[in-house]
């Protein structure tokens, strides 16, 4: 199984560069930045990956649609294979509806925005003219004026049928999960799509995607797990809060503390059953052991996502050093 | 001024020096430059040489001069927060 990490470019790019080659030293292998608005730039922050690094794998995780035409992006993915030959790879899913409403950009169609940026975006790396009239892209004639290389598209999925439709056409899926149950649910949605395109799920690298906080500590860790877990919750369907036991009513009350930008009253709010059915959060030992339980499911990524710990240096190397050498078998 | 460090001393300043730097709100303090010469030299694991402890210190006292000189007390690096008294504006 590969590990993979994430970081959300929100601190001055050095810092998020001395982080970069702390995990490429540690035996990550992949890295994926998260693209929003907000934060700096994906693509700047990965083209200065690829300068500090020479051996991971790189790519948005992830990426939409909706705010970054297929063409910029496959463009955006074309230029930063130039930099690290072999070594990109491209993250997009449908995005995040809070995020999208910011900037008065309509989620249409997300499954068929999907597909069809995916099939544009193949098409331009691959050198062809692209003239496509899809339900919500359209091109006529789009072209690169250079040469790229085939880059692997992941498809960030939550819900079956965005990651039915991964197993279908991704080279790989980015799962969106961090319980054993909801991993296995997704695992095989994914199974189902790789059965319906005739496939084998060993052509799809299956990632999970995980809110991760590790420190000996396990108050420190759950203090750091706080904030990624309130907005998990806060934006989480009734049904997948009601297969953890977790009450709509908590959850819309820490929806409403995040809106009024009342934090404190959103992390109080957080319960332990939150964070162990949302993050990947405690001890070494314990998130070594939950990590053995996710590998069950059949997955082939490990993603340690933000917050990482409460101190990020030495949560990676904790990863490092005191959890991966117990799946390097 | 490194040179008034033992070396054995050079590992824990190196490590707190890095800890200091990346968890300061002063971000936009970092010259260009020195950030790049830090990352040069952990990308050559050299940050617990001399030239390491250099760039280290320059942006540590740059970024957060207060913090640096209670790391400096707190290591008992008696002679190198003297000069750095010294030579400070």
């Amino acid at each position: 199984m590969k590990f993979g990490i994430e970081f959300v470019p929100r601190e001055a790019y050095w810092k998020i560069m001395y982080y970069v080659i702390q995990a490429e030293k540690g035996g990550f292998s992949n890295l994926w930045i998260t693209d929003h608005f907000n934060n700096r730039n994906v693509y700047a922050t990965l083209a200065a990956a690829s300068i500090y690094t020479n051996r991971m794998t790189l790519g948005p995780g992830v990426t939409n649609p909706y705010m970054v035409n297929p063409v910029f992006t496959a463009q955006a993915v074309a230029t930063l294979e130039e930099m690290a030959p072999g070594r990109v790879v491209l993250g997009i899913g449908a995005g995040d509806k809070t995020t999208l409403d910011t900037v008065g950009v309509e989620m249409r169609a997300p499954l068929v925005a999907i597909q069809e940026s995916i099939e544009i975006i193949r098409g331009m790396l691959n050198g062809e003219t692209v003239s496509y009239q899809g339900e919500v892209f359209r091109t006529a004639g789009a072209k690169f004026l250079f040469k790229t290389g085939k880059i692997p598209v992941y498809v960030g999925a939550q819900g079956p049928k965005m990651l039915a439709l991964a197993g279908r056409i991704g080279d790989g899926v980015l799962i969106n999960a961090c319980h054993p149950r909801d991993v296995e649910y997704a695992v095989s949605c994914v199974k189902e799509g790789v059965k319906q395109a005739g496939r084998k799920l060993g052509e799809v690298d299956v990632a999970v995607y995980t809110a991760f906080s590790v420190h000996q500590d396990l108050k420190k860790a759950n203090k750091a797990a706080l904030p990624p877990v309130s907005f998990i919750v806060a934006g989480c369907p009734p049904q997948l809060l009601e297969r953890h036991g977790i009450s709509v009513e908590k959850a819309r009350e820490i929806k409403e503390a995040l809106k009024a930008n009342d934090w404190g009253r959103a992390f109080s709010e957080v319960t332990p059953e939150m964070i162990d059915a949302f993050s990947v959060c405690g001890t070494p030992e314990m998130c070594t052991e939950r990590i053995a339980e996710l590998l069950k499911s059949g997955i082939t990524q490990f993603v340690v996502g933000s917050p990482i710990g409460h101190n990020v240096r030495e949560a990676i190397d904790i990863v490092s050093y005191e959890i991966m050498p117990h799946f390097k078998k | 001024m490194i040179g008034l460090v033992t070396v054995s001393a050079w590992q824990p300043l190196s490590d707190k020096l890095v800890d200091l730097i990346l968890t300061t709100k002063n971000d936009e303090k970092m010259p260009g430059g020195l950030a790049r010469s830090i990352l040069h030299l952990w990308q050559q694991d050299s940050l617990a040489s001399k030239p390491g402890l250099a760039v280290l210190l320059e942006a540590a006292i740059k970024l957060e001069p207060e913090r640096t000189m209670n790391i400096l007390s707190e290591l008992q690096l008696r002679a190198l927060e003297s000069k750095i008294k010294e030579i400070s504006p």
